[in-house]
């Protein structure tokens, strides 16, 4: 009947909005293989790797600066990766208190989750402000880092609260039940059962940090992260070094991807799932 | 057996509230680091944004004298006013639009598709653009829909139009495009979720039954993916509110949404001004929260 | 020997355990009999200290152990789920108390080992030991999970609805293992369960557990032929309880029981004057194999059973809708004095 009509709108629908997700992509793309004297538009006057190249810094000096990708990826890299343990560390630690009921539960909610409700532009603004006047130096390793994990905690606690609403605690029990202690109970049953969790809170937490700019912007001081870097490139003329770049950042997220794909392959083949327990 | 029975004094707690006690007090000490860091990196500079909108903002620099000259400047401009008008303007409709645009696909991804392995497959095509930096994604829609650009070398080729269309790219138009495509993800994943969770046998029945797909629509399908709808409109608002990059980036600097104004009053040092518009725009968000959150319960539908 | 003295618990407003006092000797099999929802599962989390009580003491041999973290009780538990461990294997399982326990873990790896494979062996395991959890059977995982529980000599063992997730055959087997295990280690169990036949086969004693309190604790034999009051011998299902206004006869008033395979029926009026017995309206019946379940309508909306073993069948051919007279020996009649 309807559905007859439906369904095939609807796929071809879903089609062209995944053409409207991936055209800009798309473009971009092909815009990065533009030549040396090509500009960030078409036609491409001929094929070439030369903005690759200028990105790395193998081409010969040219009328483009080159982006300060070096030194900003690696502090984008080592701000993200200091987010995503401490977020990681307080969403488990903040779970954890959640499956216990207690008074005041859920204004602390609320709280927690506000930080990723706050806009990145305000809560930068007000640390500025905060640190200009306590007189404290604005570094991207302090002032941005703590608004990060403002930022990443909260998806890292909800990640854990949704493992910890799925998880079986008759195994805490049982582990305690033969003598184990509290804290052993929750290094030996607790925490490997739910690692699969954590590896999902620290990918959250990692990639959210890794690209963001709207806190970072007030609060990095004089050293740039990527994402400012690229922000950088918005007031002035783009040209395709800046295509070349998004492609290749992209691969290196899928890199990303891949790994967190391959630990967390090998740690669910270790251990079947949990729900292995039911089906006798 | 009374005997035996250790009379326990009424006014010592009971083994249970002990236990109970010490669960709390154990919970207590997990949340506070996260709290106290929250308290001390959201709530304090937030409280900040207040405190310093009512500084002396002189050329230079700003001085802890409290005086409400800021907030006058800020509600007599025409200019910051506008910047007010923008932003909930192109919230508005980026909000509207992301469920136009986003509505669709979830009910094609969440409920037409049956199998599994297609609908994870359809959902991971959603995010992976999530994976290419936001700053990139802003800046990509430039080679799309600048005057030698992809839509128009197409349109061109394809003798639609003869002259370029100027309208495409620096304008308002370009900034709703681009928001829409970067936010709709967030609408289209929390609709699928709740449509995911509808069993298909009701629609059957409903079918067999002898009801069209429009009743059925009406009846079974919206009414419970509005909760999706809810929290996809709740992810959409705060971040189309506290947006400027887009805006900086497409629109050629004619669109200024009170993110640019904090952004640009930052830039020329006049903290003053930046808090009042930090203030101003803590005052919609809070409004728009507080209303989604009197018409979905979070913390139940997370 | 573990004693309960007194032992409430409450949930907000409603009392999951009130007052229950209750003793499990030494060496002994007590299987815990009651509905669902009774609080039997409380009773146990209560032992083991997985909750608290309100009220009350418990202590296992002279020591009060209410008030102690459960993992310093040296209580095992089994859980109806099995609750194994599902990132390690059968042996890991095993030997995790072993390793990781507070008090006195053992380090040497060669005598985990002997141990491990001790345990196994006591529950026909042997072999098993490098398989994943998920990749064994519902009845190898009840196995592991008694494995894993006795290999820590425990001082007493909760069992709580350890059948529960088995099928059938499997159940009865499982019966007959738990009890010899049981005899070779000399420990205590506490078996708590739904099912008054698991309960009667696996019991050195039974105990009824209705309404927050024990109502009996005795031999299965003494139990099922002299329940103490109406609430045992409810949980039995072998016993019809009514109100003894319905007889013929000075029986006085109050609930009086009669097992369903010591009532007779004879047509209306026909019942011998020298038995007690109520008129009931047969219903329907029910063929079980061996035995026959007829259903009557007492009088007053009472459901009565009569149970007919085929071999000996003593009742005449019933006609649904029609009046019987339903009667039984003097002393086959249990009168309960007190409450319901």
């Amino acid at each position: 009947m309807e559905s007859r009509i439906l369904r095939p709108t609807l796929a071809l629908y879903t089609v062209l909005f995944l053409l409207f997700l991936y055209g800009p992509m798309i473009v971009l793309t092909i815009l990065s293989f533009q030549s040396a004297d090509g500009g960030p538009q078409f036609p491409i006057r001929e094929w070439s790797v030369y903005w690759y190249e200028h990105l790395l810094g193998f081409a010969e000096t040219s009328r483009v600066s080159q982006l300060p990708v070096g030194d900003s990826l690696l502090r984008s890299i080592v701000l993200a990766f200091m987010t995503t343990v401490v977020s990681t560390v307080l969403g488990v630690m903040s779970a954890e208190a959640f499956r216990t009921r207690f008074k005041g539960s859920g204004p602390a909610f609320y709280l927690i989750i506000l930080g990723m409700m706050v806009p990145g532009v305000l809560v930068g603004l007000g640390m500025a402000l905060l640190s200009n006047t306590l007189g404290i130096a604005r570094a991207w390793w302090g002032t941005s880092f703590v608004l990060h994990v403002v930022y990443t905690y909260p998806f890292a606690f909800l990640v854990m609260l949704a493992i910890f609403n799925r998880f079986d605690r008759t195994v805490e029990e049982a582990s305690l039940s033969l003598g184990v202690s509290p804290a052993q109970t929750f290094r030996r049953v607790t925490f490997p059962i739910i690692f699969p969790g954590v590896l999902s809170a620290m990918l959250f937490s990692f990639t959210l940090s890794y690209d963001e700019f709207a806190r970072t912007l007030f609060t990095a001081g004089r050293d740039l992260t990527l994402p400012l870097a690229i922000y950088g490139t918005f007031s002035v003329e783009i040209y395709p070094n800046i295509f070349a770049f998004g492609v290749l950042t992209t691969l290196f997220s899928f890199t990303l991807l891949v790994i967190y794909g391959l630990l967390m392959k090998r740690f669910t083949s270790k251990a079947s799932r949990y729900s292995g327990q039911e089906d006798a | 057996m009374t005997a035996l029975t250790t009379d326990t004094p009424s006014n010592t707690h009971s083994p249970a509230e002990l236990r109970e006690k010490k669960d709390r007090r154990r919970a207590i000490a997990l949340l506070t680091p996260g709290l106290l860091w929250m308290t001390l990196f959201m709530v304090l500079p937030m409280a900040m944004v207040i405190y310093v909108s009512f500084w002396t903002q002189t050329t230079f620099s700003v001085n802890s004298t409290l005086t409400t000259a800021s907030w006058e400047r800020f509600l007599s401009s025409a200019t910051y006013l506008g910047a007010i008008w923008t932003t909930l303007r192109i919230w508005v409709i980026v909000l509207i639009a992301t469920i136009v645009v986003g509505y669709p696909v979830a009910l094609f991804i969440g409920l037409f598709v049956r199998n599994k392995t297609l609908q994870t497959a359809l959902l991971v095509a959603c995010v992976i653009p999530f994976w290419t930096s936001f700053l990139i994604r802003v800046i990509a829609w430039r080679p799309m829909l600048g005057t030698e650009g992809a839509i128009n070398v197409i349109l061109m080729k394809l003798g639609i139009i003869h002259e370029p269309l100027t309208f495409l790219l620096f304008s308002e138009f370009s900034v709703l495009v681009g928001m829409t495509q970067i936010y709709c993800v967030f609408m289209v994943g929390p609709i699928t979720f709740m449509l995911g969770r509808i069993d298909i046998s009701v629609i059957e029945a409903a079918r067999d039954l002898g009801a069209s797909f429009g009743t059925i629509f009406r009846r079974i399908i919206l009414p419970l993916s509005l909760p999706g709808v809810m929290v996809g409109s709740i992810f959409v608002s705060v971040m189309v509110l506290g947006e400027f990059a887009t805006a900086a980036s497409l629109s050629g600097r004619k669109t200024n949404l009170l993110g640019n104004i904090i952004v640009s009053q930052v830039g020329s040092l006049k903290w003053a001004f930046a808090a009042v518009a930090g203030v101003v725009l803590t005052i919609i968000i809070t409004a728009v929260i507080a209303l989604a959150l009197r018409l979905v319960d979070l913390r139940k539908e997370m | 020997m573990l004693t309960l003295n007194q032992v409430s618990r409450r949930y907000g407003g409603a009392t999951a355990l009130d007052g229950v006092d209750f003793v499990v000797p030494e060496n002994t099999y007590m299987a815990l009999l009651g509905a669902s929802g009774a609080g039997k599962t409380t009773l146990l989390r209560l032992i083991a200290g997985f909750e608290e009580p309100d009220q009350g003491t418990i202590s296992l041999n002279g020591a009060r152990i209410d008030g102690q973290p459960s993992h310093l009780r040296d209580i095992g538990f089994v859980f109806q789920n099995f609750a194994l461990f599902p990132h390690l294997t059968v042996a890991e399982n095993v030997a995790f108390g072993l390793r990781h326990r507070a008090h006195a873990p053992l380090t040497n790896e060669a005598e985990i080992k002997d141990r491990t494979d001790a345990a196994l062996q006591l529950v026909s395991l042997t072999g098993f030991g490098h398989r994943g959890v998920s990749a064994i059977s519902g009845g190898q995982r009840q196995r592991v999970a008694l494995a894993r529980t006795l290999v820590c000599e425990p001082r007493i063992v909760l069992l709580d609805e350890p059948l529960g997730a088995l099928d059938a055959n499997l159940r009865s087997r499982m019966c007959d293992e738990l009890k010899a295990i049981r005899e070779r280690l000399g420990v205590s169990f506490l078996h708590v369960t739904g099912s008054e036949t698991e309960a009667l086969t696996m019991g050195d004693q039974v105990a009824v557990l209705a309404n927050g309190r024990i109502m009996q604790s005795d031999a299965p034999d003494t139990l099922f032929s002299h329940p103490g009051n109406a609430e045992a011998a409810r949980h039995l299902n072998a016993w019809n309880i009514f109100d003894a206004g319905l007889c013929r006869g000075d029986l006085g008033q109050g609930p009086i029981a009669v097992r369903f395979d010591q009532i007779d029926v004879s047509a209306k009026g026909t019942a011998p004057s020298a038995r007690p017995s109520l008129q009931a309206t047969y219903l329907t019946g029910e063929f079980n194999g061996p035995t026959a379940l007829s259903f009557f309508r007492a009088a007053d909306g009472t459901l009565l059973q009569v149970v007919d073993h085929l071999s000996q069948p003593r009742l005449p051919d019933l006609v649904e809708g029609q009046g019987y007279d339903l009667h039984f020996a003097a002393d086959a009649l249990r009168q309960f004095h007190g409450a319901a």
